[in-house]
């Protein structure tokens, strides 16, 4: 009993501290979605630019969706040039596109203005019907469908250069790694 | 330069909370009188520090100082004095800086309040609170400066959380419930000093039974000011959700009221005194776990601000506090143990004991079912939710059996209760129950919850009525008054017993009307074009128009506006309508509340068709609901009688009245 009790403190303290830790791990909106392994939804939408873009458009290529909003800030800034330097760079292999969520077309434009245009088509999601077929919480979400139109990965949140390149192997074809 | 002074203010602070605390250690291994007056004076200068730093705060927000990072994002030049004024506490710097200037001024004012007594304890007392001081000053030094710059410095700010700016119960709901989390500090450091000095005979507890009900009745109008604030504003038509922040309120309002409870137990016949100390010490671990799980984005909630750097500092903060008190808890456990009298099965010690089962049984409940989440994510990955079904399923056997306990506890005598004592109490509470049952029968009550909670009402009531008319009848005879001043008479001086009466009624009302509120309320959705009527249990909702326009008093600020006539036990016209905030995702609601003793009318505008001027609304009739903001008015007020000092000394007619058998018993709560 004499000794036995301070057991009582590493008892307590360890499975709390533990089990706090681990919450640092993970984000508490982060959702593991239904749709990975699952053909992506099909989609025919107006660009920034006026033109009709559709999901059938990039079939037999990966493409990555990015959900994004010119008010995200500051997510959506943090992530931009990740994403303009993943065009950059494998822009030849893979398709961008960027699906405005619960946005105008002015402010996107703006923000584009702003922030740089890296160049690949932007769409805009009236009503955010996409969004909800997507299953988006909130912007930024990125979603990597595979060259048969499976979504392989998504990342909730700003995406960093290793995120990119990570998600970005799991759709690239085996040759331009 | 505004900011400038209210970071250097901080930065002071920190330096006088920092010799406060060796200074206490040092006064409290020494003795030496006068480092306790210099360390004491550093605690108010502290807190004249934080003063400081929360005046610069409001004066960069009043005048929209935007290089001020925390003004840039939420305040707006279009924003109203009184609104930048609250939002000393909209976001997390703001809040821990608002925090500091409460807790150090509880620490100010407990030590001032004691500088010619106990001399052994406050050293003790002033370095424990110091070092909880010390770790919110070290927040703002280092990863939460409320005055950071910002640059380039914008014309324009972010404006105001949208749900601030909503309703004006955000200017009172948070500094109540941070009053509340911060004097939870004061019992605690209470708790470590007389651990530290082996001084755990009555003397800390009496101190400490006052400095625990006043931020009792702060925690207690927090909580409920949040469920009135989220019933009024969120447009769910509830007031309750279990969500991850109510829970974190509740669980150290939990402990601190097992607290009050076994305090007094301990006080009066000397056991309990390890249950006692350690429930102190985990009311306030509770409070930090409660911010830590709330505020740092560990368990999602509408509460969580961001995932920030602070988060990683409240979880060393938890566990350094944890480590030192459960060590030194452990150390001090063989002087803890023993000291009560004996007592029976049935008596007023095991009903208190019964009470912190039950108190610590539902904390470990809602603790359970807000980190499960948690855990389950952490062993297997899988995202799981728990809601309010779970929370109810388990929470309101225990809750039913605490009412139950309310009633026959105060009415137990200490010691053992006889047979045919526990018979005469508890007949007519037991037929007045039968009796309100079999009216809401006949008067058509079916739903179990709603039925028995009005029958526990009727007994514990019953008891409670029983207790205050003997005891007033014992002393109109002796004293040859009538009864309501001999009642008066009683009450005012027996204060813990009559305020521990009044805070039980108020538990009572709100029992009932929380019962009957979810059990019987009703609610449908309809679809209405202009001109246009629906019924919802006796009153008829029409649509006369759908409005969509800026708000007049900050036109970046889009209303769609359902404007609507209702006839029936009410009846006037009303407004409902959903707000478009431009730094708001989501459109905030203001659904429409029309309150009479007997139930709410409650109207949501869920969506709106601006070509036909169609809305779709969501009606709601729910009962009662008042008598839970009422209940929890009659629980502040008790405590606060409770608390307030007694004008002189008892007498010996008082001793003679509590040897009459109604009496023959200890202060309530």
């Amino acid at each position: 009993m004499r000794r036995t009790r301070w057991l009582l403190v590493p008892i307590i303290v360890i499975p709390v501290t533990w089990l706090l830790l681990s919450g640092f791990s993970r984000d508490p909106r982060e959702v593991a979605s239904p749709l990975i392994g699952r053909p992506a939804p099909e989609w025919t939408l107006t660009t920034l630019d006026g033109e009709t873009l559709s999901s059938n458009d990039l079939a037999g290529r990966p493409y990555v969706v990015n959900f994004w909003a010119s008010w995200c800030i500051p997510a959506c800034v943090d992530e931009h040039p990740v994403l303009a330097d993943a065009f950059a760079r494998f822009g030849d292999d893979v398709e961008f596109v960027g699906i405005l969520y619960q946005d105008d077309p002015a402010a996107a434009a703006g923000f584009l203005g702003r922030y740089g245009d890296a160049g690949y088509p932007h769409v805009m999601d009236p009503g955010g019907r996409m969004a909800i077929e997507f299953g988006v919480t909130g912007p930024p979400e990125t979603f990597f469908v595979d060259a048969a139109g499976n979504v392989a990965d998504k990342n909730f949140g700003p995406l960093t250069d290793a995120v990119m390149a990570e998600k970005l192997n799991s759709i690239m074809p085996a040759a331009s790694r | 330069m505004i900011p400038s002074i209210g970071h250097a203010a901080i930065v002071v602070g920190f330096g006088l909370t920092l010799y406060s605390l060796a200074a206490h250690v040092l006064a409290g291994r020494s003795g030496d009188a006068r480092l306790s007056v210099s360390a004491r004076r550093a605690i108010i200068g502290s807190f004249v520090a934080a003063g400081v730093g929360c005046l610069a705060m409001i004066v960069s927000l009043l005048t929209h100082d935007f290089s001020v990072l925390y003004v840039a994002e939420n305040n707006a030049t279009t924003t109203p004095p009184f609104i930048s004024v609250i939002s000393l506490w909209a976001a997390l710097e703001g809040s821990i800086l608002f925090w500091t200037l409460l807790a150090t001024g509880w620490a100010a004012l407990v030590l001032h309040r004691y500088r010619a007594r106990h001399r052994a304890l406050m050293p003790w007392v002033g370095a424990t609170l110091s070092a909880v001081n010390l770790f919110f000053f070290a927040v703002m030094v280092w990863p939460g400066n409320p005055f950071l710059l910002t640059a380039p410095v914008g014309s324009e700010g972010s404006g105001p959380n949208a749900l601030l700016q909503n309703h004006p119960f955000m200017a009172l709901h948070p500094p109540l419930l941070y009053l509340g989390y911060t004097g939870l500090a004061v019992p605690f450091a209470f708790g470590i000093a007389a651990l530290i000095t082996r001084r755990l005979d009555e003397e800390w507890l009496r101190i400490v039974r006052r400095w625990t009900l006043v931020p009792w009745i702060f925690l207690t109008l927090g909580i409920v000011a949040g469920a009135w604030w989220s019933y009024e504003v969120l447009g769910w038509g509830g007031y309750w959700a279990w969500d991850p922040v109510e829970n974190a309120a509740l669980l150290p309002w939990l402990t601190a009221t097992a607290f009050v409870h076994s305090a007094m137990v301990a006080e009066r016949r000397g056991g309990l005194k390890i249950w006692t100390a350690a429930l102190v010490i985990a009311t306030f671990v509770l409070t930090l776990v409660g911010t830590f799980l709330t505020r740092s984005g560990i368990v999602a909630s509408v509460h969580s601000f961001t995932q920030s750097a602070i988060g990683p500092w409240f979880l060393g903060a938890i566990v350094i506090s944890l480590v030192a008190s459960l060590t030194l808890l452990v150390w001090r456990l063989p002087q803890l143990v023993g000291g009560g009298r004996a007592s029976g099965t049935v008596s007023r010690e095991s009903a208190f004991l019964f009470n912190n089962v039950l108190f610590l049984g539902l904390t470990f409940a809602v603790l359970f079912g807000t980190l499960l989440p948690l855990i389950v994510a952490s062993t297997s990955g899988d995202t799981i939710s728990v809601g309010a079904p779970w929370f109810n399923t388990v929470t309101v056997p225990i809750f039913v059996a605490l009412l139950f306990l309310m009633g026959v506890g105060p009415a137990l005598p200490w010691g053992t209760a006889s047979w045919t004592t526990v018979r005469s109490r508890f007949i007519t509470p037991l037929a007045v129950a039968a009796a309100t049952t079999a009216l809401a029968l006949v008067a058509g009550l079916r739903e179990a919850v709603p039925l028995g909670t009005l029958a526990l009402a009727a007994f514990v009531g019953t008891i409670m009525l029983d207790e205050i008319v003997r005891g007033a009848r014992s002393r109109a005879r002796a004293r040859s008054e009538d009864p309501a001043t001999a009642t008066w008479h009683l009450a005012t001086r027996n204060r813990r017993r009559y305020g521990g009466y009044t805070v039980h009624l108020g538990v009572l009302v709100m029992a009932v009307a929380v019962a009957i509120s979810s059990g019987l309320a009703s609610d449908r959705t309809v679809t209405l074009a202009p001109g246009e009527s629906a019924e919802i249990g006796g009153y008829v909702i029409r649509h006369d128009r759908l409005a969509i326009e800026p708000l007049a008093s900050d036109a970046r600020v889009i209303e769609t506006r359902a404007e609507v006539t209702y006839s029936g036990p009410q009846s006037g016209t009303l407004a409902t309508a959903l707000r478009d905030y431009p730094n708001s995702q989501a459109a905030i609601a203001t659904p429409a509340v029309r309150t009479s003793l007997a139930e709410d009318l409650y109207v949501t505008l869920l969506a709106s068709d601006a070509a036909t001027g169609a809305v779709t609304l969501h009606l709601f009739l729910n009962p009662l609901v008042v008598w839970i903001w009422i209940g929890g008015a009659i629980v502040g007020l008790g405590a606060g009688f409770a608390i307030w000092p007694e004008r002189r000394p008892r007498t010996v007619e008082v001793a003679e009245a509590h040897q009459a058998p109604a009496a023959a018993m200890v202060e309530g709560t």
